[in-house]
């Protein structure tokens, strides 16, 4: 059995080994799944969901946490049965194709206490490979993913983002033809993130079927094809330009100084459909572009509200996945706030939490240098950075549970004493992952929060009461916390970390893992709370999250890199991106970075980015030539904006220059 | 095969490099042993008493000094204006010899001669060796008082197999037995429980090795971990307690190698039934050790157990193994009294193994 799996040489360059078994033509059905249902007693976490999934292909089941996903996985993978309905891997049943499929757990099912060799041996001779398959195909992965000098450090001191190359490497020991990763980016920082689809491109331009589930619609954008997973159903299917094609929405992009007004006045207006914040813009929804330009800039104008730009830009996914939720009502709305929001007056404008020189060594290792940070009353700062780079350590210093090695820390007025009783209560956390307590009734966990915050005890039951209407929660107070899905659950816990009436909050990655309306609501809340002079300080790696944000600081080895609003930080960039439709990505991938350079092309599915110093001019018909000499037929080229992402992953690769450069 | 020694040999790597485990493994158990002989000691020696002598004769001195010439009494003095039960009372003495009027006149005319003995007997246990010890005392001051006359029976007693009644001969192999239903179920049973727990299961269930040889694997890795363990706790008799083989051991070695499979293979069970490492680390010490402990005769005759609870006895497989390694250690019957010991605990070992195995056989999330 071993050897019949389909041959997956993805070195690049490396000359592709004879397969040992008829390789499932490519295009050909992969995964058939018919009318799958699951589920747990009461709970039914698939209802019922049709699949098809070609071979070669990168399918991306898109969904929130608790959408099914996972369920879905393990049936496919053959380490759950199904409660009813069909399912075919290349013909087989999952139990008999075991042995053609890769599958990364969520977890990553590593023995923490195993080194990275020992892992993949065990891994390998479950999967029945002698030792030196094992050895050549470990050695030759671990050296892709650049890992080979780790081979003897045990699993469990590995960075995240190592953890899950190693997780890979042992589902593609066996050299599966189908490839299952269950959210396999969670918890990883973007520059890895980007390192790892890469990879996936490559792994899915040798034929291998990869089928892939995320919450993160930036990862659904490199999907071949992808579906929405919501509740256990299947909504929306198809490449991720159709998806975005097809609820027929224009995007209009509005830059203003004042968001909040301009909000206020196109909600709900005639021919805007939706709007939706973001930190430093406002996304209008309407049916064609033209008439909806002239209906925004009218609605302003009326207002007397000005604006810096309006102008169109194409639909995102997230755009299409909303219209879809709302189309099965899903829609959430949250009730304004019933109470001040800060007890004590605050300035709009005033520094609440301020780092000045701020470092700390740990021994001789300085986790932070030199940090200088001002957040604002009604600001919502944003603060990214890749895994270990000082971005914990920076937010235990300015909520005051760590003492900086040197410099000066202010927070909400105070210095020097920032444990005390009184600067604590204008303090609110909340995190995404520990919050609320999941073995108590919902009301429970709100009295309990209210009481160790402090609330006025006549107060108490209102701010109680209004936290459960945010959340939709009204009358089902009794519930577990534990039943709660995500969305709500988070809403809950954001709720309880207000009810002290902060005028500083700190926030966790508060909305990672929820579906787009959960994290809209959520962001809605968050708005709001700034909008009253309340200063929100944000740590994420999502940059979905990050775009949210007013302004960005960006953490690289210790030190707060690059600064300013998601637009500003976008315009930093070097350079243009181009979007590049070709009709094949993977050829296209391989040429454009023989000739331009790894870090400048990626691929997103079916199409390619590449970065360019060059005019537009120039750079097209370079970019013509180049795909020209490799044989591949340009569909289109067009310049597009840099995401966050390409920012974040500038900014980390420069700052890492610019330390090898100061160590020669 | 391949399969089973790759998960053997993945076991005992983890084993290695975790020192909690490796301590939990090779040192506690010693360390219990070792605590087990020296603390729990059956001995009953230097036990406080006192004596009322009301009587003041040359009789009731001797009688008196009969009792301090023991070893397991020793009498404290008890004071003019206290009454003996008093010194009970406060726990000054275990028991109080109160010796009447008339002793000696009684004694010399022939007339039973009548003396009180009381025991503390809070501890019902040492109350039984003490009233005992008394009437032995006793029986022979009697016997010593009235020479020539020699009594229609004399009972002569040896005490055979332990004639120090050295309770460490007793304890020490029956401690060494309990100490192998614990620790070896207790580190198997966390191997089993941790891959549910960290969801590791599932990459095992993903490639198609089947339920026997992922569970022949670890029992067979946690299995050499106890004959390590074993050999160890052989060394520990020898040296800490003096005890050695007394005759041919293989009964006990063919028997080691089945109770330990079946010890091994409780731990496998609870394991895979418990995917949650604290519960399964309580029910390994609650029912592994607690049972072990209780109604193995380690320290209590299976004999004394309520009829009602005895039959709970037989599926205590520490039971038949503290039978064989006393043989071993202290009797020395071997084969012809112990034959059946290898047979019964192989037998409850694979009753364990196949619960396993059924729980197991799927290889898919339990849902």
């Amino acid at each position: 059995m071993a050897g019949s799996a389909g041959d997956t040489v993805i070195a690049p360059g490396a000359p592709t080994e004879p397969p040992s078994a008829p390789a499932p033509a490519a295009g050909g059905l992969a995964i058939r799944v018919r009318d799958l249902r699951k589920h747990y007693g009461e709970l039914e976490a698939v209802r019922g969901i049709d699949l098809d999934v070609r071979s070669g292909e990168i399918f991306g089941l898109i969904g929130p946490d608790g959408a099914g996903k996972t369920s879905t996985f393990q049936i496919l993978a053959g380490v759950m049965p199904e409660s009813s309905g069909q399912v075919s891997i290349f013909g087989q049943t999952p139990l008999e194709a075991r042995a053609t499929v890769g599958y990364l757990t969520q977890t990553f099912s590593l023995y923490v206490d195993l080194s990275v060799a020992e892992n993949v041996r065990y891994i390998g001779e479950l999967r029945r490979l002698s030792l030196d398959e094992i050895r050549e195909r470990g050695d030759r992965y671990l050296e892709m993913f650049d890992m080979l000098q780790f081979r003897d450090r045990l699993a469990g001191r590995l960075s995240g983002g190592m953890k899950q190359k190693l997780a890979l490497v042992c589902a593609l020991i066996a050299r599966p033809q189908v490839l299952l990763l269950d959210e396999p980016t969670t918890g990883v920082d973007p520059v890895s993130r980007r390192e790892f689809w890469d990879a996936l491109a490559e792994l899915s331009g040798t034929g291998m079927t990869i089928v892939v589930a995320t919450p993160y619609l930036d990862e659904a954008e490199r999907c071949s094809r992808l579906a929405l997973m919501h509740e256990g159903r299947l909504h929306d299917t198809g490449t991720p330009a159709e998806v975005r094609q097809r609820p027929r929405l224009r995007r209009i992009r509005v830059r203003t100084g004042n968001l909040e007004a301009a909000e206020h006045i196109l909600e709900g207006i005639d021919g805007v459909r939706d709007t939706q914040r973001f930190g430093d813009s406002l996304d209008v929804m309407v049916d064609d572009t033209a008439g909806g330009e002239s209906i925004a800039s009218e609605a302003l104008a009326r207002e007397g509200v000005t604006f810096t730009a309006l102008k169109p830009e194409a639909p995102t996914l997230e755009n299409a996945f909303v219209a879809v939720l709302r189309s099965i009502g899903g829609e959430i709305v949250v009730p304004a706030f019933p109470f001040d929001s800060t007890r004590d007056p605050v300035e709009r404008g005033a520094v609440a939490i301020g780092a000045y020189g701020m470092r700390k060594s740990f021994g001789s290792f300085e986790a932070v240098r030199d940090v200088t940070v001002e957040v604002r009353h009604g600001e919502v700062y944003g603060l990214l950075g890749a895994n270990g780079a000082g971005k914990t350590t920076t937010i235990k210093m300015l909520c005051g549970l760590l003492e900086p090695t040197s410099g000066d820390v202010e927070l909400t007025g105070e210095r020097g004493s920032l444990r005390s009783g009184a600067v604590r209560s204008r303090i609110g956390y909340m995190s995404q992952k520990f919050s609320l307590y999941d073995d108590l009734t919902i009301i429970q966990n709100l009295r309990f929060f209210a009481g160790v915050y402090g609330v006025p005890r006549d107060e108490r039951e209102r701010r109680i009461s209004w936290v459960l209407e945010a959340s939709g929660l009204e009358g089902r107070e009794q519930l577990m916390t534990a039943s709660l899905p995500g969305g709500w659950k988070q809403r809950v816990a954001f709720g309880a970390s207000l009810m002290h009436a902060p005028s500083v909050l700190f926030l966790d990655e508060p909305t990672s893992g929820v579906d787009p309306l959960a994290r809209r609501a959520l962001w809605k809340m968050i708005n709001a709370m700034a909008d009253r002079g309340v200063a929100v300080l944000v740590t994420t790696h999502y940059l979905e999250e990050a775009e949210q944000c007013n302004r960005l600081g960006f953490m690289a080895a210790g030190e707060v890199v690059a600064e300013g609003s998601p637009t500003e930080m976008k315009a930093m960039m070097r350079g243009r991106l181009f979007e590049i439709i070709v009709d094949n990505a993977r050829v296209a991938t391989l040429a454009l970075r023989e000739a331009l350079g790894h870090d400048r092309v990626s691929q997103f599915g079916d199409r390619v980015h590449v970065q360019s110093e060059l005019p537009v001019a120039d750079a097209t018909s370079e970019i013509r030539a180049l795909l020209d000499r490799a044989r591949v037929e340009v569909l289109r080229i067009e310049e597009t904006t840099f995401s966050l992402e390409d920012v974040f992953i500038d900014v980390v690769h420069r700052s890492r220059d610019a330390a090898v450069a100061e160590a020669s | 095969m391949k399969r089973i020694l790759a998960q053997a040999r993945k076991e005992l790597a983890q084993v290695r490099r975790d020192r909690l485990v490796l301590f939990l493994a090779l040192v506690l158990p010693q360390i219990l042993l070792a605590l087990f002989g020296t603390a729990l000691s059956l001995t009953v020696t230097d036990v406080p008493i006192v004596i009322q002598d009301l009587d003041q004769t040359a009789l009731s001195r001797a009688y008196s000094d009969a009792w301090r010439q023991t070893l397991t009494f020793r009498v404290v003095e008890l004071g003019s204006d206290s009454q003996p039960i008093d010194a009970l009372d406060r726990g000054d003495a275990r028991a109080a010899i109160i010796i009447p009027e008339n002793f000696e006149r009684d004694a010399i005319r022939g007339v039973p001669a009548e003396i009180q003995i009381l025991v503390d007997a809070t501890d019902a246990n040492t109350a039984n060796v003490l009233r005992g010890n008394a009437f032995g005392v006793t029986a022979n001051f009697a016997r010593s008082q009235r020479s020539g006359a020699a009594p229609a029976i004399r009972p002569e007693t040896r005490l055979w197999y332990n004639p120090g009644r050295d309770s460490k001969r007793f304890v020490g192999p029956g401690a060494f037995a309990v100490m192998f239903a614990l620790f070896p179920p207790l580190l198997a049973a966390l191997a089993l429980s941790r891959e549910g727990e960290q969801k590791t299961i599932l990459q095992v269930y993903a490639s198609s090795i089947s339920a026997h040889e992922y569970l022949i694997g670890k029992t067979v890795a946690f299995w050499l971990v106890a004959v390590a363990q074993w050999m160890i706790g052989v060394a520990v008799l020898r040296f800490m307690f003096g005890i050695w083989f007394v005759a041919d051991p293989t009964p006990l070695l063919v028997g080691t190698v089945a109770y330990l499979f079946c010890c091994v293979a409780f731990g496998v069970m609870v394991g895979a039934a418990i995917p949650n490492q604290a519960a399964a680390i309580q029910l390994v010490q609650i029912v592994g050790f607690l049972l072990s402990f209780l109604l193995s005769g380690l320290i209590f005759p299976i004999s004394n157990i309520p009829a009602a609870l005895r039959w709970i006895a037989l599926f205590v497989p520490a039971r038949y193994y503290i039978e064989l390694s006393r043989d071993a250690f202290v009797r020395g019957a071997g084969w012809p009294a112990m034959w059946h010991v290898p047979i019964v605990l192989s037998v409850i070992g694979l009753v364990f193994f196949a619960v396993a195995w059924k729980r197991m056989r799927r290889m898919q999330v339990s849902a």
